[in-house]
């Protein structure tokens, strides 16, 4: 049995987007967190270029996914960032310990 | 000057603004190395909006007068300045001067001001160019960069846990916002096999992956829109960023969202009646938003609750401008959507004065609690009277400008004829005297009790905090008397937003 590409790309997208969600709503240290998201984002970014492939036009589905690369590397940073911070002041990296604000 | 240039230097003023700013920022700070030099960057960061204000009027009369949209491709991108774009516009760099000059004594004992102005020219640059995106992509680009600059605004305070705390629930529940959008845009790339909606938009037919791709867009810009089952970071982004941040995400950042879920639907007008949704979601709004309100004891959380609220109206008048083609309601929404940035931000910066001068001068982060305003008049007379102009207009009292927004909504929606849209007019207009139920008490208890000790003991109120609070109150009442001296801003917008959905 053999499969086309396309049929390869597609189920890798939907198993990105898949792991990305569950370990989203499971996870609960910021840093995994934060990568759930990479996850999630690397399954969109994949479903560009297969869709760019699919629709004949390569070359635009690659440049729209080096766009989410850049600006969701970003955010990624920004992430972490607060990771950081966030190690820092509560002294947990844990997201059930952020309750400052919890009312 | 041409309005095609204009419009490309009022996106591109402020955002080449960002490393000036701080890099005067930066080296004077780093020269003087103590706290009694003035920082230049809000200077610098004002030059910028005054330039920008140039611009946007040269582009703002073009399109008033002929209420044509201003057209260009730079590049393969397409711009288009239009309507909805021009109220956009007008309110961020209305708000975002105001907010520049209330900053400068607000921010002053703050470490890395700089950081401050330039991230907030950023985010005013980067949400003038989102109302001018026309390609679904491009759009998303505007957004996230947006998105990017006000995560780290919210959590600006970044020695507080609260603020971090805030910082970290805002930037996962946008960046997850954000993803779903991007799946959005991929189905309708497969579908379509282009970005540009005036490409494809007519073609389109109800097809199920389509309308799968509307529901992603709605809840992917519903999150920073704050639609209610999605509004949970709201309160405290806007309860925890500093008061300045507080007014620009309350005033213009959720409704820059709102704007961007019309483009995004707007591309795909044909294939369902979204208006319905925008209402539905308006009564759920207006209903948890009043209701959550009712119940804060922290002023600023108060006050972001009521902006969902305020969402809810005007989402309700855009919706039934969408299912009806009522062109009034969607001139209502867009009037409220002006006013609200007018209004709330008043609020959020008169309430940040008093924070400021109760709290924060003494170098103390705690919130401020709806107690600590009890007779606040006696000591601050002007924040006071110009804070309660704020929210009585908020609360919809007659004759301010928040009456009359909300009246063109109303009037729109009877307008309607229909059974259900009159009930949900009678539902707005309870809601709106609910809402007075929060409104008024705080006035009552700045004006009507004794001074609190904390009041007494309170530090004094910059003039360059007030003057912005006066201008923003005089605003308010003019608009509530002579509504009609925003017709040049509401009737093209209006008419952009029919456009926008191919009607």
């Amino acid at each position: 049995m053999s499969m086309n590409v396309p049929s390869v790309f597609l189920i890798v997208v939907i198993g990105l987007l898949g792991v990305g969600l569950y370990a989203l709503l499971t996870v609960r240290n910021l840093i995994k967190v934060v990568v759930a998201l990479q996850i999630l984002v690397k399954g969109a970014m994949l479903a560009f270029v297969l869709v760019g492939r699919l629709t004949g036009q390569v070359n635009l589905g690659q440049s729209l996914a080096l766009t989410v690369i850049v600006a969701d590397t970003i955010v990624a940073v920004v992430g972490l960032t607060l990771a950081v911070q966030v190690r820092r002041k509560f002294g947990s990296l844990d997201i059930k310990d952020l309750t400052t604000l919890k009312r | 000057m041409d309005p095609m240039n204009a419009v490309i230097w009022l996106i591109a003023t402020p955002l080449l603004s960002v490393p000036v700013v701080y890099l005067a920022g930066r080296l004077v700070a780093r020269k003087a190395g103590d706290s009694s030099t003035i920082n230049p960057a809000r200077w610098v960061a004002l030059a910028a909006m005054l330039v920008t204000g140039v611009f946007l009027f040269v582009a703002g009369q073009s399109v008033a007068t002929t209420s044509n949209p201003i057209g260009m491709t730079v590049e393969t991108i397409t711009l288009r300045f239009d309507g909805i774009s021009l109220v956009l516009a007008f309110s961020v760099w209305l708000l975002g001067t105001l907010v520049i000059l209330f900053s400068g004594p607000y921010m002053k004992a703050e470490v890395g001001e700089e950081k401050f102005y330039s991230l907030l020219m950023a985010m005013i640059g980067t949400m003038i160019g989102l109302g001018t995106a026309v390609d679904l992509f491009n759009l998303w680009v505007w957004f996230e960069a947006m998105a990017i600059s006000s995560y780290m605004l919210v959590a600006f305070y970044r020695e507080e846990p609260a603020s971090l705390e805030a910082g970290v629930k805002y930037l996962v529940q946008s960046a997850v916002g954000s993803v779903l959008i991007l799946m959005g845009i991929v189905v309708v790339f497969m579908y379509t096999g282009t970005l540009n909606p005036d490409v494809f938009r007519m073609y389109l037919m109800p097809w199920p992956g389509l309308i799968g791709a509307g529901a992603l867009f709605i809840i992917g810009f519903g999150v920073k829109t704050a639609l209610v089952p999605l509004h949970t970071w709201l309160p405290d982004a806007h309860s925890q960023a500093p008061s300045g941040i507080s007014a620009m995400l309350s005033g213009v950042v959720i409704e820059t969202g709102l704007i961007a879920m019309l483009r995004s639907l707007g591309a795909l007008s044909e294939v369902y009646n979204w208006g319905i949704i925008l209402v539905i979601f308006a009564a759920v709004n207006m209903l948890v938003g009043n209701l959550m309100a009712l119940r804060q004891k922290q002023v600023k959380r108060l006050l972001a609750y009521s902006s969902v609220a305020h969402m809810g109206y005007m989402l309700f008048g855009l919706g039934v401008a969408l299912s009806f083609g009522q062109s009034n309601g969607a001139a209502g929404g867009f009037f409220h959507l002006f006013n609200h940035a007018m209004m709330k931000g008043l609020a959020f910066l008169g309430v940040g004065a008093l924070l400021y001068a109760l709290h924060l001068a003494r170098g103390d982060h705690s919130p401020l609690m709806v107690e600590d305003l009890n007779g606040a008049a006696r000591k601050y007379p002007w924040v006071v009277l110009t804070l309660s102009i704020g929210l009585l207009a908020l609360g919809g009292l007659p004759p301010l400008a928040g009456f009359m927004s909300k009246w063109q909504i109303l009037v729109a929606g009877a307008q309607t004829q229909n059974v259900w849209m009159i009930v949900l007019v009678v539902f707005m207009g309870l809601n709106s005297v609910l809402s007075l139920g929060y409104y008024a008490p705080l006035v009552n208890r700045m004006y009507r009790t004794q001074p609190s000790d904390i009041v007494m003991e309170g530090k004094p109120v910059s003039w360059l905090m007030t003057l912005p609070l006066i201008l923003l109150a005089f605003g308010t009442v003019v608009l509530g008397f002579y509504p009609a001296l925003l017709n040049w801003l509401t009737k093209p917008a209006a008419l952009a937003l029919f456009q926008t959905f191919g009607r």
